[in-house]
């Protein structure tokens, strides 16, 4: 055998590796994975959506200032509401109106405040979720829940992307399926909101530093900064001449080590490629914005197209969104940074019919308040002002693409948007429909784990069919 | 509550198929609980008595369940009176109940009230209950969705009232009559309407007919489950000799028509044995030594494990083992505010794991020491050192109280018994014999050893550092304490009234004060994490100075409290006993003793089989930490009880099982079967074990073996965590390595390391690019290679050094061709006439483009904070090159005229056709006079132009199609028109090439200072250490 044909057989993955042909046979697609976890997964039925880009607005924005139109607000202004508040985490007092206006957008209609001027130019394809809920005010646990779809901190359970990683691969073995993009650090409770848990390591989101502007800094070990290209890829066929030597008999193990030394190579160039925005031309960079978050957000587009199968792109470390005080200037800044990007993200999608197969979801752990936070001594500062606290009861979180109705609004709020009361609908029910939408029947996606079966909805769940298209 | 919609036939079948799976697993529960009473009530095992015990609460489970075994295994003569006296028992339960006119409890209803119940009932119920009331998510623990439910009631009372049908409590509820508190159900809804609910009253006092369907299936006993049966060990022939494990598993080969393999080589054993007893590789030293052993193969194999197991890197290797087991963490999990995270004194638990397996403590005795040390050791006694053994239980993952206690009781359970105890938290358990009662009543054992303590078990070093130590940390002790006085002083002048309740007034200020108190204690527990200045304290636990009786959690829940839960040992690791309260203060000893217990069916069985499978990848029950029903059955049930007796038998000790494994031909077997093609059909998955099972290097294995290779790996014994995978790199063994619970390290897990959240019973195995990325590209990888070549260089032989230290073996013919083709080959592309500037393709300089077409270029001279440059000054003064540079990011200026252009050069590295693209961009838009872009190559010429006037930003500067020639030079030149004001631009070029898509240079991601390139002995090396001879065990 010559070195080219050599190295064809290697580039070619296992099948045509010369394993016995009983083997292959025998081999069933389940051992296949166990070798290869990222190799594509099968769903239960017809996927609607073949990849997620979850926008992760950490800390918790407020609904009634941003997709959740209250009227009532502007007349209950400065005075307490009606019956006893739902607890949250801190005291809150007389209702706040929104100092953001509010207007109708698209051929829908849909209420959305000045506070997402460009995403609401998209309003017909967003698939609003106003009854959102989840079960208590405090940050932990609710992004554990929204993550995890478990909330004790303590509880070892893997996040949505390692579960959809693993029950549908990757479209792309040349890059990480799960990549969890954050500037600056890592949110509160950390790499726990990407992590696999109980699943194979090869499930964990890779998280990447996006304030990193530099290419080769954002994977670690992308590249052997010490070896030309050419260096390498002698050492490279040197490495395999050696394996192929050592071949005593069909060793799958074996097979696939030689397979991945291959993807390695590749992914040295392939995911450079992906991470490098300033490939773009001018026109797209400037559709986003040549910001931090315009960066991020054009590098979760170049990453699904290359077929990622999750992203999850957070605001930034900590809980940036957490306006506990002076929510008009701290909502303004984060919105003014999140919301060209995201419509640009929109308007990219759909300009390259990717949106089709791509869902979008957008939202927090929870939602915020539409009464006024009071000074608490010890907790927030004492010059607490205008802002709003935690809120579970209530909140909103849209969807688009990736096979949801758009321009519709689903459940609602009371009259104040403090608790969901229509269609109420939990985290779990989102979860359960987002691996519908996926493909999956949430109650089916499973791991086989400590004497059971795990599964991101643990006993919970339901999908909500009113939402897809 | 209620839901509006009203379900269509699709979700109704859905609720139906639902409602069959709940059932199932209500009977087993059912099953389950009329076991257990049987077993406490019945211990003769009486099964008559049994008939009549289970009859009032339920006849159709006591016919169901009777044992109808039990009867047949007896005696002939006694049967027939058994079963009279049963019967007549049961005649005497049927009467009692006509007569006592109450609820009927038939075994079998007419036809007429099912059609009842299908007609008038079970509608009623789908429409207005079970939306709520359904399985395991019931409200209130409630289920009207099968029969059992109805009989059970709530989590908190019964619903159905036996004497008095009308006085049902449902019946209430679902009139809203509001006796009796019934809640009016359902919720927030009006009643049902009264004929329905006299329907339902009707159907009560028929003692609710419900179809046969529920209990046609009938579960096998899990009380019968193998691995709950006592261990029962076969018996070899009494003419055999040679290893059992052999025996069984020839027996199953040849039942099976497959056959072992060929014993392997020499070379081959002794880098399994050592990698499975050291997890280090063989020196070339001890290889030859062990080739040229006259003695016999056995003889010399079994010299090799005596003294492997002597050697003080065993107990480092298979202590690491049981830190999967123990979830071994260096940090406590997740902690808001700051505080720090870390256990200062973790490691004394791996040391102490260390010197057991070095030790060889009996295996009973090492699970004892790890639950109840501190009842077996005094504190001042010599034996002291023991109590480090506790940190099994310390080490947990921090969070609530009661899941702390879970995670103890599942670490324990699930790691020295393979049971899932942790199932029955909520429920009872659906598959395994273990009820929410028995889980609370080991609970009770945890939650009554919640009193932390750090003892002292080895002084720290006296000296001046340590009194120096000291000092700071008494200062920071009393930053603490100042403060909160300060601040009790203050309150105490602001509150008259409490000033003279001080302790009233610190918990004030502890309140009020909270982060600032937390910072400066964080502040404290971080100098004394950091500095390691301390002595070694063991962590354990102790029990509560008066045990506190603990209750059953409803469904989990701390807050809703049920019966008493006697502390007591699982029924069904004790067959054919009794369990008896234990009676010593938590009851952890006992407990303890329990476990490891020759008599516990599980104990024994479970580490047998994972040492089985550290050695040979699978256990031989694969699901090692799982042997409950759910669990994989054995694949040589008849080895696995042999071992597990063995092993008792033999004073539990681990060494001598090791040597009965390593001995067998079973495990001395080449990994290749020259007859494989024919056993794979028969046996894909090699359960048979007709050949060795491949294993490649697990993460330490492959840290540790490339540093004792390179021989660099630092040997030293025990002490205090490093961080290893991250510079300064430690050359101390992976067992010492920073376990970092909620942000391990993505490296660990990328090599399928186990998770430090949960016990970890087998790693996964999985084969990823990403590993491939830091064997070939991480800066540890390269800091061995290049260590590797610089220090195995001999004036003799390299090639034949560097195997030998790779591989402990000399190279073949054939390695030596690829070899010296590879060397020279990679040579000459690493030397390139010896000119090269950076570590790629590229150079960076300035220079122009004469007027012939001919470019002439020089390299930028200086390199300096990542960019290349003329001189250190930047800018030099007074020179038209003052402002020249090239930095990763694109970011440029040209000089002053168009001779000092600035210059990327590119040279191609082989024949191809490229396309080149980038964007030229400048900021001061408007200014100056603009820039110009020039292309140049050796063959074409000038072969775009590209002019960015001073009144744009950007311009694309691209070539479609450019054939090359190999070492050909590309240029590309940027000229400040003569004029270098406002000449600040960017330009990073991508070149990719057309015949071969997929490679590219970009300028960017290329961008190297001065050439460090590995050279190529130091590439050979990083080879060696990359290639699947070294990174697999065969």
């Amino acid at each position: 055998m010559n070195r080219r044909d050599f190295l064809n057989r290697c580039g070619m993955g296992m099948g045509s590796l010369g394993l016995s042909p009983f083997l292959s046979e025998i081999m069933q697609a389940g051992e296949r994975r166990q070798l290869n976890p990222l190799s594509p997964g099968k769903t239960h039925f017809g996927a609607k959506a073949k990849r997620v880009i979850h926008i992760f607005a950490n800390g918790g924005p407020s609904q009634v200032d941003s997709f959740d139109y209250k009227p009532a607000l502007e007349k209950w202004h400065g005075k307490n509401l009606p019956g006893e508040h739902l607890k949250t985490e801190r005291k809150t007092g007389t209702a706040m109106q929104s100092p953001f206006a509010f207007q109708q957008h698209g051929q829908s209609g849909l209420w959305i405040s000045d506070l997402f001027p460009k995403v609401a130019e998209m309003a017909d394809d967003l698939c609003v979720i106003n009854s959102m809920h989840a079960n208590v005010p405090n940050h932990e646990p609710s992004l554990m829940l929204m993550n995890t779809g478990a909330e004790r901190v303590s509880l070892v359970r893997p996040s949505m992307g390692s579960w959809v990683t693993y029950g549908l691969g990757t479209e792309n073995e040349n890059l990480p399926g799960f990549v969890a993009l954050c500037p600056g650090g890592v949110p509160i409770v950390e790499t726990q909101n990407w992590r696999s848990a109980f699943l194979p390591g090869a499930y964990q989101g890779t998280h990447i530093d996006t304030k990193n502007s530099e290419v080769r800094k954002l994977i670690p070990d992308l590249r052997n900064p010490k070896m030309t290209r050419n260096l390498q890829r002698q050492q490279l066929d040197l490495i395999q001449q050696m394996n192929r030597m050592d071949v005593d008999d069909n060793d799958p193990g074996v097979e696939a080590r030689i397979h991945s030394l291959e993807l390695a190579y590749r992914m040295q160039i392939e995911a450079s490629d992906a991470f490098d925005v300033e490939r773009e031309p001018e026109s797209v960079q400037e559709l986003y914005g040549k910001t931090l978050h315009g960066r991020q957000m054009l590098i979760a587009r170049r990453l699904v197209e290359r077929g990622v199968r999750f992203v999850q792109v957070w605001h930034g470390a900590g809980q940036p969104w957490d306006s506990h005080e002076q929510i008009e200037k701290n909502h303004g800044k984060l919105a003014q940074e999140a919301d060209q990007p995201i419509g640009a993200l929109l308007k990219d999608l759909k300009m390259r019919g990717l949106l089709e197969d791509t869902l979008v979801v957008w939202g927090g752990e929870f939602g915020r308040t539409p009464t006024v936070e009071l000074p608490t001594p010890g907790a927030n500062s004492p010059n607490t002002a205008l802002g709003r606290d935690h809120n579970h009861h209530g909140f909103t979180m849209w969807m688009a693409g990736g096979g949801v109705k758009g321009g519709i609004t689903h459940g609602t709020t009371d009259e104040f948007g403090f608790r969901a009361e229509e269609d109420r609908m939990h985290v779990h029910d989102l979860h359960a429909t987002i691996l519908h939408l996926l493909g999956f029947d949430h109650e089916l996606l499973t791991y086989r784990y400590a004497g059971r079966d795990f599964r991101l909805t643990d006993v919970h769940g339901e999908v909500r069919h009113q939402l897809i298209a | 509550m209620r839901k509006g919609g009203h379900s269509n036939a699709y979700q109704r079948e859905e609720r139906k198929e639902k409602e069959k799976g709940v059932r199932l697993h209500e009977i087993r529960i059912g099953y389950f609980e009329a076991r257990n009473k049987r077993k406490s009530n019945q211990s003769d095992a009486d099964p008559a008595a049994f008939f009549a015990h289970i009859l009032p609460v339920d006849p159709l489970l006591a016919c169901s369940t009777v044992n109808w075994s039990d009867l047949l295994m007896c005696q002939k003569s006694q049967t027939s009176s058994y079963l009279q006296s049963a019967l007549s028992k049961l005649l005497v339960g049927w009467v009692a109940l006509w007569q006592g006119g109450c609820l009927v409890f038939a075994s079998e209803f007419s036809p007429e009230q099912i059609e009842f119940f299908e007609s008038k009932v079970r509608p009623v119920l789908v429409e207005n209950c079970l939306d709520c009331h359904t399985g395991t998510k019931a409200r209130v623990g409630l289920e009207l969705n099968h029969r059992q439910g109805w009989l059970r009631g709530s989590d908190y009372r019964k619903v159905i009232n036996e004497q008095e049908p009308a006085e049902s409590i449902i019946l209430h509820a679902i009139r809203h009559t509001g006796k009796h508190d019934a809640p009016r159900m359902p919720e927030d809804s009006e009643p049902i309407a009264e004929d329905q609910a006299a329907d339902i009253e009707a159907w009560i006092k028929m003692g609710l007919p419900w179809p046969e369907e529920q209990l046609t299936e009938k579960p096998d006993d899990p009380f019968q489950h193998w691995s709950f049966q006592p261990v029962n060990p076969p018996s070899l022939p009494e003419e055999f000799t040679g290893n059992a494990i052999d025996y069984f598993v020839e027996k199953r080969q040849s039942a099976a028509g497959v056959k072992r393999a060929p014993r392997a080589d020499r070379y081959t054993l002794l880098r399994r044995l050592t990698l499975d007893l050291t997890g280090l590789p063989p020196s070339w030293k001890e290889m030859k030594a062990f080739q040229e052993d006259d003695a016999s193969d056995q003889e010399a194999l079994l010299a090799a494990i005596d003294r492997l197991l002597k050697s003080p890197h065993y107990g480092e290797r298979w202590a690491r083992h049981w830190m999967d087991v123990a979830r071994y963490s260096d940090t406590k999990g997740y902690e808001a505010g700051g505080r720090d995270r870390r256990f200062v004194y973790s490691y004394t638990y791996r040391d102490w794991l260390i010197r057991a397996f070095q030790d060889d403590i009996p295996f009973d005795q090492f699970l004892l020491y790890q639950l109840a040390a501190e009842q077996l050791v005094k504190g001042d006694s010599p034996d002291k050192h023991h109590l480090a053994a506790m940190g099994f239980i310390s080490l947990s993952k921090n969070g609530k109280t009661e899941l702390v206690i879970d995670d103890r009781l599942d670490t324990t359970f699930r790691g020295m018994m393979g049971l899932t105890v942790s199932c029955a938290r909520c429920h009872d358990h659906k598959f395994d014999p273990v009820s929410t009662k028995e889980y609370y009543g080991i609970y009770g054992v945890f939650a009554n050893s919640m009193q932390k303590a750090e003892p002292l078990i080895r002084d720290p070093e006296p000296g001046p550092k340590l009194e120096e130590y000291r000092k700071k940390k008494g200062e920071l002790e009393k930053k603490v304490t100042d403060f909160i006085n300060s601040k009790v002083t203050e309150m105490a002048k602001q509150k008259p009234e409490l000033a003279k309740k001080r302790p009233e007034l610190v918990k004030e200020v502890e309140r009020n004060f909270r982060g600032k108190i937390r910072s400066l204690r964080t502040a404290v527990d971080k100098f004394v994490a950091d500095q390691g200045m301390e002595g070694d304290r063991a962590l354990i636990v102790k029990d509560l100075p008066k045990a506190r009786p603990q209750h059953v959690y409803i469904r989990g829940n701390p807050a809703r409290r049920g019966e008493v839960a006697p502390s007591q040992f699982l029924q069904a690791a004790l067959p054919g006993k009794t369990p008896v309260p234990f009676e010593s203060g938590s009851g952890r000893l006992e407990m303890a003793k329990a476990i490891a217990s020759a008599d516990n069916p599980l104990t024994a069985r479970v580490i047998v089989n994972r040492i089985w499978m550290w050695h040979f990848g699978e256990g031989i029950v694969r699901t090692v930490s799982d042997f409950g029903t759910q669990g994989e059955k054995p694949d040589h049930p008849e080895l696995l009880e042999y071992l597990a007796d063995w092993f008792v038998e033999n004073g539990w000790s681990v060494k001598k099982l090791h040597r009965l494994i390593l001995q067998s031909e079973t495990w001395a077997q080449q990994a290749a079967n020259p007859s494989g093609d024919g056993f794979l059909p028969i046996d894909p998955e090699n359960r048979l074990l007709w050949k060795f099972p491949r294993k490649r290097l697990d993460l330490e294995q492959l840290r540790d073996g490339m540093l004792a290779v390179t021989g660099e790996l630092d040997r030293k014994l025990y002490g205090r965590t490093e961080k290893i995978l991250e510079a300064p790199y430690s050359l101390r063994r992976s067992v010492y390595g920073f376990i970092d619970r909620q942000n391990l390290n993505p490296v660990f897990r990328t090599f399928d390391f186990s998770n430090p959240q949960e016990t970890t019973g087998k790693r996964p195995d999985t084969t990823i690019p990403m590993q491939a990325l830091f064997t070939l590209n991480s800066e540890f990888s390269r800091k061995r290679a290049q260590y590797l070549a610089v220090n195995t260089a001999v004036n003799e032989d390299r090639i034949a050094s560097l195997h030998r230290a790779v591989f402990a073996r000399p190279p073949s013919d054939e390695d030596r061709q690829l070899a010296e083709s590879f060397l020279s080959s990679y040579h000459s592309e690493w030397n390139r006439d010896g000119k090269r500037q950076t570590n790629s393709e590229w150079s960076y300089g300035y220079g122009n483009i004469s007027e012939g077409g001919a470019v002439s270029f020089t390299a930028f001279p200086h390199w300096e904070k990542d960019r290349w440059q003329i001189s250190a000054e930047y800018p030099l003064k007074d020179d038209p090159r003052s402002y020249l540079r090239a930095e990763a990011s694109g970011n440029t200026h040209p000089g002053n005229t168009d001779k000092e252009s600035v210059i990327y050069q590119w040279q191609a590295p082989t024949d191809m056709t490229i396309r080149i693209s980038g964007m030229l961009r400048r900021d001061a838009v408007g200014k100056g006079n603009g820039l110009r872009a020039k292309i140049h190559s050796e063959a074409g010429g000038i072969v775009g132009e590209f002019d960015l006037t001073e009144k744009s930003r950007s311009i694309s500067c691209g070539v479609d199609s450019l054939v090359v020639k190999k070492n050909e030079l590309v240029h590309f030149v940027l000229e400040p028109k003569n004029n270098t004001a406002f000449d600040s631009a960017n330009w990073a070029p991508l070149i990719a090439r057309l015949d071969k898509p997929g490679e590219q240079w970009s300028f960017r991601e290329d961008f190297s200072g001065p050439a460090d390139l590995m050279d190529s002995w130091q590439a050979y090396a990083q080879a060696l250490l990359n290639s699947n001879r070294f990174l697999f065990i065969d």
